[in-house]
């Protein structure tokens, strides 16, 4: 059982008091430091996940393995590599680490994701003292495991590796080495990446070493505990002005890829009491027999990225003073606290929404700082095959399209921007796929109507449509299709996520679920990723008329749409409401209770879907045959 | 320009003008007595020729003596921040329309639920598609239908458009659809300002490419408008010479071009003063310097490495988390919010921040006296007795020392439990780091060692951290130019002209036919070679540069690599390998011999050399300077030294030769140089102040 107590005074061992000066200088220093690494590792990564998507972390941290400054990466994985050093540090001992230690695991259990996140780090010794650690962990594109369907434990998701050292005081282990090049689909380019971690690591210590002897041990150290007190301090603050009170919020995710439509309770439980606050995931579900799992560290961070949402969102560096006011209680077997063997493939997933539902839990308590649900899915297609260029295998990392997100008590939701888990991850240039992989991409565009309505409307979703130009496989492992992002405050669910298929020029159908494992398409077939909208705030009958006129004319909302959720009467000539008959409209639903929120998505299995159909096949589909062969030969004029 | 038929003679002056927000520069060089005059007045926002005007009467100058007028200005990137610009339409492949408003996804602000990403220029009612589709191999799958250009013509007209912006998918590999849809467009619709992607930039990436384009036909009108303003305003002042304006680059291009690129002349202020560092630099005979400029608002920093100045492929314009891309060759210029009007606070726990927020000009730092009831960087300096405050630009402003002193003492000191000075000396301290850390992105970041370099610190208040800034990156030597409040306007007189031409072109080092790849280098070299004879006659030689961005089979990101010509003409597989991995060690720290690499793009520059103002020499002294020079002598505060009695020298008086250990003060115009104890300075024969920065 995870009991972290909320520390209300954590003491500090250092007895030299801070100055505040250097204090300020030092915390400069840890954000310079961190993103010094992560442009490092961004650089020289061979793979796409870690460059484009900048699916990755970097950090340091003290001597304990506490958290001092991490890169704004990947949110999820905000606990996970404190929790690995610390790990590392039980399995070794102070005594049994060195300086030139490379340490490496990507034990799901312990990072509490998926085997994809090798994380490396290195000790950071000073006057033969261990003062900290450089820390880095980035998803490799391959690790072994299937390349698709279901797995239901983590034998079948890949290479295993234990806690070990890569590098022993400065030496390489070459059989280490030899065992993770034998067990990835790809080893040059996992190699590549290796490497890059490497760097990146090594630059965080180097330039961690270099304020040591500008400003003293001493002085940096306690600088480093005075930025936690005043993370500490500064949080404790925003959570007193939180209501004392118990608040509670349930949502459900689809299933768990294993039995469709068998949905599972995600439940939350909220205390604020004084300057501290209690995240109770007791309620969550137990762990699943899909690969939907996460382990204690996924969902500790899920309390934790919503706490630091709720408090002192742009206060840096991250460090563990940041939640020092939160307490945390998980017991393991839960969803997001999952024991060996589960299998945890698409751990991202679920805590998503666990972060949502805090939010919804407390928006009585605080509506200003809260926001409506969101897609909460990274809305991906894995996709691979043989290039016909050369027959080599590729995987291409379809999707990250983004999607909507929540309105606010002020404001409409964002459009097409990344789901929770991630931060400063981007998608991916068409030109760029286009070039690279056997594919066309026909459409990256925002789904009509897809925000959720409210006085302050969600942000749109996306939908990418992508043909295939050879035979190519595909999986989506998509959430949320049937549980759509809420509203609050009587703002409207969302659109939900949505994957559609079409083959051999027939109606492209829609799937009940996201999660569809397995598909070969033949060249000339598409799949389509829709990704869900935000929920709306507040009763969409409040939203100013201007505002809905504004929508209509930029196409985010239809004028069917305008009618029966705003009670706005459009009119098509003049793209302006008529004031008198919208006023009549909305004071006749206000007394009907409309309109009807719909929080479940209903597909009902396989339907015809008419808007992909707008999507020109002729004459693109009947010169694909003719191009086909050519487009590959003549990919390089020069060539 | 017409040489010896008018009034002005072969050579005459040559006036460089850089509009900044708050000052317009102009510095003046006179060919026929080496005389460099200089004018400094305030910006005239309502019409910023005036502006202009009154600056060259200052410097004692008029246009018609002129025989080149080189011009920096923030039009274009004002145009853009404040919105101002013009009505403008996106036309752009059919099922693409949302992409420049979806951008590339990312939230930067991972944990601020109130993020706002980008905002396009365009509204999304305004973006039309167009079914047409071009392969990543420029192979032709559909054929564009002028029939929907057509359609559209009296919807952009409707919409009262007066901008168009067109990019279609893979144009870098064949740009026939966007010519065919340009061509069209001018023909019936004469009066939109039109742009389309391929002229600006031929790399991938539709996001930036779109981005870059619709900015350039939003900000064209008002810049347009702008230059013809300038344009008649020569002509009536009877300008016989050439009007060249300064790129990002820091490279010239005249103004036909300019008036249609307007997006490449977005900070040209910035690069006029990195290209003055490096002709700085070549003067003196420095290989390699980190140009730092400061003022009020911001700090900024540029490098010049091996003769060579850093260039960047994108800029964020308005910052990375909410800015729009430029995919366009610009200076590498990093750049943090802490100035002398940055502002002294205390956060929640405790901690000192100093900036982002600034005092900016009004009400500005509490000496001013003018309001500012908070302590900035500028009260801080006061305070510690670095300015003074009867001489601050040059007396025409009185600093209010009591009302720095409260503001301090109430809002930083007296709440930390700190001396007002340590709590003065510490602001100053942690604007020093956060410069500082701008300068390691330009250096440390890019693989560079900041301690390999010299600094040539510059702005307002540029000389009077510089010291500091220098000891915190172990910079060993420091310059500060003549007249470093005017130096980006000094750097304009110094510039070349410039083209640059980026093409996408993905191939394997291995597969390159490099018959094909000089032919798309000789068409690239010949148009610009062609071009910056056209934009002036006094062009006395062309260099040519040749790269690649490149990266290994497999990597994502690519590195751009200076390679010589020879290796292309020859096929030199190997030594462009070796070229390649050489780069990627210096930037990132290793490098891999047996690993295939490719070609992403294929970079060249054209320099047009230009003829340059000699810098000019000052009267020849002794290693002591004359006692005319030292104006007097006041207590300065130093860290870890506490007061020492400072004298303060007139820089006007020194001589070449002179030699000042520190601690000292040297005063100027507008701006002042701080020689720190341990920290010795001498004179050079152009009146660069050379300060060798001891080891702290």
């Amino acid at each position: 059982m995870m009991d972290t107590p909320a520390q209300p005074n954590a003491k500090a061992q250092r007895t030299t008091v801070a100055d505040p000066i250097v204090t300020e200088i030092v915390r400069n220093a840890l954000v310079g430091i961190t993103e010094e690494m992560k442009t490092n590792l961004m650089r020289t990564a061979y793979n796409m996940i870690i460059y484009e998507a900048l699916d990755f972390t970097v950090g340091l941290f003290n001597a304990a393995g506490d958290t001092v400054s991490i890169g704004l990466g990947l949110p999820m994985f905000i606990r996970g590599m404190s929790e690995t050093v610390k790990a590392k540090l039980r399995h070794f001992g102070v005594d049994g680490i060195e300086p030139g230690d490379v340490l490496l695991t990507n034990d799901a259990y312990t990072t509490g994701s998926h085997l994809n996140h090798m994380t490396f780090s290195v000790p950071i010794f000073a006057d033969g003292e261990l003062v900290g650690f450089s820390a880095c962990m980035a998803h490799w594109q391959d690790i072994g495991g299937t390349l698709g369907g279901i797995t239901t434990d983590i034998y079948a998701e890949g290479l295993q590796m234990p806690i070990v050292k890569m590098y022993r005081a400065g030496k390489l282990n070459e059989e280490l080495f030899e065992i993770i090049r034998m067990n990835v689909r790809i080893p040059d380019r996992a190699i590549g990446d290796l490497r890059a971690q490497i760097a990146a690591v090594k630059t965080g210590e180097r330039r961690f070493l270099e304020l040591i002897q500008k400003y003293g041990k001493e002085a940096v150290l306690s600088a480093i505990e005075a930025i936690m007190d005043h993370s500490e301090a500064l949080a404790r603050e925003q959570v007193r002005a939180i209501p004392d009170g118990i608040y509670e919020a349930e949502a459900f995710m689809d299933d768990d890829g294993v039995e469709q439509g068998r949905h599972i309770p995600i439940k939350v439980r909220i205390t604020v009491a004084g300057d501290e606050m209690t995240a109770d995931l007791t309620q969550v579900s137990a762990q699943v027999r899909g690969f939907y799992n996460s382990g204690m560290t996924a969902g500790v961070s899920a309390c934790q990225v919503a706490f630091k949402c709720l408090t002192a969102a742009l206060d840096l560096p991250i460090n563990d003073g940041c939640f020092r006011a939160l307490k945390i209680v998980l017991p393991a077997g839960r969803v997001v606290s999952a024991v060996r063997p589960a299998a945890m493939r698409w751990w991202m997933t679920f805590p998503m929404t666990v972060v949502d539902s805090i939010f919804k839990a407390l928006a009585p308590a605080v509506p200003a700082r809260v926001i409506a649900g969101h897609h909460a899915d990274l809305v991906i297609a894995n996709v691979h095959g043989r290039h016909p260029r050369d027959q080599q295998l590729f995987l291409y990392l379809g999707g990250l399209i983004g999607g909507g997100w929540g309105a606010k008590l002020t404001e409409d939701g964002m459009n097409a921007t990344i789901a929770i888990n991630d931060g400063d991850t981007h998608n991916g240039p068409t030109e760029q796929a286009e070039a690279k992989f056997p594919i066309l991409v026909e459409r990256y565009a925002l789904r009509e109507d897809s925000g959720g309505a409210g006085k302050h409307r969600g942000g749109l979703g996306n939908e990418q449509v992508v043909r295939a130009l050879s035979d190519i496989m595909v999986n989506t492992q998509i959430e949320r299709v049937e549980c759509r992002p809420w509203g609050l405050f009587g703002g409207l669910s969302a659109a939900g996520n949505q994957v559609v298929f079409q083959r051999n020029g027939e109606a492209p159908v829609v799937h009940a679920t996201g999660k569809v494992f397995a598909q070969h398409l033949k060249p000339g077939d598409r799949y389509m990723l829709r990704s869900g909208g935000g929920g709306g705030f507040g009763s969409p009958l409040d939203r100013k008329l201007e505002d809905i006129e504004s929508d209509v004319r930029e196409g985010y909302v239809s004028i069917a749409a305008a009618r029966e959720q705003y009670g706005a009467v459009i009119d098509p000539a003049t793209m302006r409401a008529r004031r008198t008959d919208s006023a009549a409209l909305r004071a006749r639903m206000r007394a009907a209770g409309l309109p009807r929120d719909v929080p479940f998505e209903s597909l009902g299995g396989r339907v015809p879907d008419p808007q992909i159909g707008e999507v020109a096949l002729d004459p693109i589909g009947t010169e694909l045959k003719a191009l086909m062969p050519r487009a590959f030969q003549l990919r390089c004029r020069c060539c | 320009m017409a040489i010896g038929q008018h009034a002005a003679p072969a050579s005459g002056t040559r006036i460089a003008a850089d509009v900044g927000g708050t000052f317009t520069d102009v510095a003046v060089f006179d060919e026929r007595s080496g005389a460099l005059r200089l004018g400094k007045t305030l910006t005239t926002p309502q019409h910023l020729v005036d502006g202009i005007e009154s600056g060259v009467a200052r410097a004692d100058s008029v246009f018609s003596d002129a025989a080149l007028f080189l011009h920096g200005t923030t039009v274009a990137i004002n145009t853009m921040l404040e919105r101002t610009g013009a009505r403008t339409a996106l036309v752009i492949t059919a099922g693409f329309r949302d992409i420049y408003e979806i951008g590339r996804v990312n939230r930067p602000e991972a944990y601020n639920l109130y993020f706002r990403k980008h905002k396009p220029l365009v509204p999304r009612a305004l973006r039309y598609e167009v079914h047409e589709r071009v392969t990543a191999a420029g192979e032709v799958l559909k054929p564009l239908d002028e029939a929907e250009l057509e359609r559209l013509v009296p919807i952009l007209r409707r919409e009262g458009v007066e901008a168009l912006a067109i990019l279609f998918l893979h144009s870098y590999r064949n740009p026939a659809h966007e010519l065919q849809a340009k061509r069209y467009f001018a023909e019936h619709c004469p009066d939109l300002f039109i742009t389309v992607s391929h002229e600006l930039s031929q790399e991938y990436r539709e996001f930036e490419r779109a981005s870059t384009t619709a900015a350039n036909a939003y900000v064209g009108p008002r810049v347009s408008h702008y230059l013809a303003e300038i344009d008649q305003h020569l002509e009536r002042s009877g300008f016989p010479g050439t009007f060249l304006v300064v790129q990002s680059t820091g490279g010239l291009y005249d103004g036909d071009r300019a008036r249609r690129e307007c997006i490449r002349m977005l900070e040209s202020g910035p690069a006029a003063g990195v290209i003055g560092t490096q002709a700085l630099c070549a003067a003196i005979d420095l290989p390699s310097a980190i140009a730092f400029d400061m003022g009020g608002t911001t700090a900024k920093a540029g490098v010049i490495h091996h003769g060579r100045v850093l260039i960047a492929g994108t800029a964020m314009i308005g910052g990375y988390n909410e800015g729009l891309p430029i995919q366009i060759p610009m200076i590498d210029i990093q750049e943090v919010g802490t100035g002398g009007g940055s502002i002294a606070r205390l956060a929640a726990g405790g901690a000192l921040r100093v900036g982002p927020e600034s005092a900016g000009a009004a009400p500005g730092p509490a000496c001013y006296g003018l309001g500012g009831a908070e302590p900035t960087v500028t009260d801080a300096n006061l305070l510690l007795g670095r300015l003074a405050a009867d001489r601050f630009l040059g007396g025409d402003m009185g600093l209010d020392v009591s009302a720095a002193e409260t503001a301090l003492r109430d809002r930083v000191a007296s709440p930390l439990g700190l001396d007002l000075y340590r709590a003065a000396d510490g602001i100053v301290r942690i604007a020093t780091a956060s410069m500082s850390n701008v300068v390691r992105r330009v250096t440390t970041e890019r693989g560079l060692d900041a301690r390999d370099f010299a600094m040539v610190a510059y702005g307002g208040a540029g000389p009077l951290h510089a010291a500091l800034v220098a000891r915190e990156l172990r910079i060993g030597k420091l310059i500060i130019p003549n007249a470093p409040g005017h130096f980006s306007a000094f750097g304009m007189l110094l510039a070349d002209l410039r083209r640059d031409y980026v093409r996408t072109l993905f191939a394997r080092l291995e597969d390159v036919a490099f018959d094909d790849i000089e032919m798309i280098f000789r068409a690239m070299e010949e148009e610009g070679t062609r071009s910056v004879h056209e934009a002036a006659a006094n062009v006395s030689a062309v260099h040519l540069t040749r790269g690649a961005d490149m990266r290994y089979v497999g990597q994502e990101h690519a590195v751009a690599v200076d390679i010589p010509r020879e290796h292309f003409l020859n096929g030199d597989r190997a030594a462009i390998k070796k070229c390649f991995d050489e780069e990627h060690r210096v930037r990132y720290g290793f490098a891999s011999e047996t690993e295939r690499a490719e070609i992403v793009s294929l970079r060249c520059s054209i320099n047009g050399v230009m003829a340059k103002p000699q810098l000019s020499r000052i009267k020849v002294g002794g290693a002591q300077s004359s006692s005319s020079a030292l104006r007097a002598k006041r207590p300065v505060y130093f860290t870890d030294h506490g007061f020492l009695e400072t004298p303060a020298y007139d820089r006007a008086q020194l001589e070449a030769n002179n030699r000042i250990d520190g601690p000292a003060l040297i005063e100027e115009y507008a701006s002042t140089t701080v020689v720190l104890p341990g920290d010795a300075l001498t004179v050079d024969a152009y009146g660069n102040l050379i300060i060798t920065v001891g080891n702290s």
